[in-house]
């Protein structure tokens, strides 16, 4: 192993890395340009995609702290995709440390990638910390806005728990195996028993994960960091750090916890990581569900509903094997794809009313066609109707669900996720009926939301994706099954 | 190995003086608490034969953050924190919590094998800065790097958080 050959297999994140330097140093002579900025940041982002493509196909490094495989790919792919169009969005943000925020997004996005590229724990926790100190830096970068500091600092404590405890378990699982990379630890683990020990560290090192995801109990950061943080910096929270984390979980619970799967059906309950995450499952859905009924802010309701959406991801996992994987996966993209497209929206309108309540919402559909109809479609893939991605998304979570497990197992998780999606269905349709129903008496007053070319085009992109993998699943579904196997 | 009432006490002193960063309302106390508390864990660490760990913990823990720590209470000027109403429901849930998670791990450790067992004594003559050096550089090269990543992060990151507004 040589730098080079290093360099060469590291290119993507590499890439990254020069092109932060780059956007930072133009930071310090030029503060006036956010355009230059994001160009220079979506070039790198271009660059480290085109790297992407031209790494070989399958590759480990240092005994797994680095994968190249076909999946690692693809996600590399995706996270670039995500962090593209978060930085599209980041023009408007007000703030004279513009290119440092641009430098921000670009670090997480090292991470993200670092993340979905590894399968040894000490990396995993290095991109954990890097992705999570970004975010923390992004979510109260509007300083002189007191609840987005307060949600940035809430974020921070939060996290620096749960990292805590998931640096604990890891060391756990590393003093009961002896190695830290994920293949090996199954091979160790295999024979073992279920120890006390055991079964600390890998509920501890779950937390770090559960907490990352906005999985309940572990979600109270979310509805402040969603609602009060920057919206650029809410959106990709919401999208680009859930799909590296349900990665990276889904990597650690079915490579390397292999051994320690247990039993989630109702008539075959065993200890293991699976009745686990299927009670993490079952209790985002009934919370996030719930108290999203209650929400009047579009961005705190999209958190509490972001909550109830990771409860339905992990269905996936909990029912394991390739087909729950690749649904977990497919279904964690979609989400992310429709919910940078509603922070979109939201960012839009709260430029023009200066608040993101859901009657600032009343008569978007007068005042903005192209915005509203594209809330729309945001709005009904996240509630699962058909034609759109959300609903074929979750087709393929619970019937992957349904066939795992044996003899309907879990069959009860299904029908919990069923309930708590028809539940769901009222708060989407309340939003949709303000914009396109209510009527409001000042309607008249405010002025359309100005949106420039660009915008528009990343909104109509993101619809337009979530109605093509709708009508046509199998282009990213395929793609998702052929590097799983 | 030393004597176990050594063990219990630098155990006491790492306890009581990490009790003491908390607990104590002047922030200049607490980094200083701070630092008997590092000098405590070293000493465990050495115990263990863990030198190179131990020094380390000194050097740069005790010395070098410790230093900056105290530079940075003083330059700020920060005074005794008022004292804050105690919140009884969240202190007492918040001390239950910890309680389970302790008394869990207390059982849990009780019941391991490998806890009641002496520890194997190391080789006499291990070169511990060598090791962590050629490891460092060789297996973990890459994660070494990744870490000056992580530094850009927070240090980009404190002076934007920090930095006063010019307007």
């Amino acid at each position: 192993m040589s730098y080079l050959q290093l360099l060469r297999l590291a290119s993507p994140e590499t890439v990254v890395v020069v092109t932060t330097l780059v956007v930072l140093a133009i930071g310090l002579r030029n503060r006036q340009s956010p355009g230059l900025n994001i160009l220079v940041a979506v070039l790198g982002l271009a660059g480290a995609c085109a790297a992407v493509f031209m790494l070989p196909r399958s590759a480990v490094l240092f005994a797994g702290m680095l994968v190249i495989s076909p999946l690692t790919s693809l996600f590399k792919v995706i996270c670039l995709l995500l962090a593209f169009f978060t930085l599209l969005m980041a023009r408007n943000l007000s703030s004279r440390n513009h290119a440092e925020y641009v430098g921000m997004i670009l670090l997480a996005t090292i991470g993200l990638m670092l993340l979905v590229g590894s399968e040894e724990l000490l990396m995993i926790f290095i991109g954990l910390e890097l992705l999570g100190l970004s975010l923390y830096v992004l979510a109260a970068f509007e300083k002189h806005d007191i609840r987005a500091v307060e949600a940035g600092l809430k974020y921070f404590l939060f996290g620096s728990t749960a990292s805590a405890f998931t640096l604990f378990g890891i060391s756990i699982l590393y003093g009961m195996s002896g190695t830290t990379a994920l293949a090996a630890i199954a091979q160790k683990l295999a024979g073992m028993p279920i120890e006390p020990l055991l079964a600390a560290g890998v509920v501890m090192t779950l937390i770090g994960f559960a907490f990352k995801i906005a999985a309940a109990p572990f979600h109270l950061w979310a509805p402040d960091a969603y609602q009060a943080a920057p919206v650029t910096s809410a959106a990709f929270i919401a999208s680009g750090s859930k799909v590296a984390s349900f990665v990276v979980l889904g990597k650690i619970v079915l490579i390397g916890l292999a051994p320690l799967h247990g039993s989630a059906g109702w008539h075959a309950m065993a200890g293991g990581w699976m009745p686990l995450l299927a009670v993490l499952a079952a209790l985002s859905i009934v919370i996030g569900n719930f108290v999203a009924l209650v929400q009047t802010n579009v961005r705190r309701l999209l958190a509490y509903s972001a909550v109830a959406h990771a409860g339905y991801t992990l269905l996936g996992l909990v029912a394991g094997g390739r087909e729950g994987f690749s649904a977990t996966l497919f279904y964690t993209t979609i989400y992310a794809l429709t919910l940078l497209g509603a922070f979109g929206v939201v960012g839009a309108v709260r430029r023009e009313m200066g608040n993101d309540d859901i009657r600032d919402f009343c008569g978007l559909s007068r005042r903005a066609p192209l915005l509203a109809g594209c809330m729309a479609i945001f709005m009904l893939s996240l509630a699962g109707l058909p034609p759109l991605a959300g609903f074929f998304g979750k087709f393929y979570l619970f019937s992957a669900a349904l066939r795992a497990g044996g003899n309907h197992g879990l069959l009860w998780l299904v029908a919990l996720a069923l309930f708590g999606s028809l539940i769901s269905l009222y708060y989407y349709l309340i939003v949709l009926k303000v914009i396109f129903v209510d009527a409001k008496q000042e309607t008249a007053a405010v002025a359309a939301p100005q949106l420039d070319l660009l915008q528009r085009a990343t909104l109509l992109a993101l619809a337009g994706a979530i109605v093509l993998f709708g009508i046509m699943p199998q282009t990213l579904v395929s793609r998702i099954l052929a590097a799983l196997a | 190995m030393i004597p176990p009432f050594l063990f219990w006490t630098f155990a006491l002193l790492l306890l009581v003086f990490g009790a003491a960063v908390v607990l104590n309302r002047n922030p200049i106390a607490s980094a200083l608490s701070l630092v008997i508390s590092f000098i405590a864990l070293s000493a465990l660490f050495m115990s263990l034969d863990a030198f190179f760990i131990g020094i380390m913990q000194v050097l740069v823990y005790a010395g070098a953050v410790m230093v900056l720590f105290l530079f940075i209470i003083m330059l700020l000027d920060l005074r005794a924190e008022e004292r804050r109403k105690i919140n009884v429901v969240a202190t007492t849930g918040g001390a239950l919590v910890a309680l389970a998670f302790f008394a869990q791990l207390y059982l849990v450790i009780g019941q391991l094998r490998i806890a009641s067992q002496p520890f194997a004594p190391l080789p006499p003559k291990t070169d511990d800065v060598r090791n962590v050096g050629a490891l460092l550089f060789s297996n973990f090269n890459l994660p070494f790097q990744i870490i000056g990543v992580l530094v850009l992060v927070a240090t980009v990151g404190v002076i934007v958080l920090s930095k006063r507004e010019l307007r």
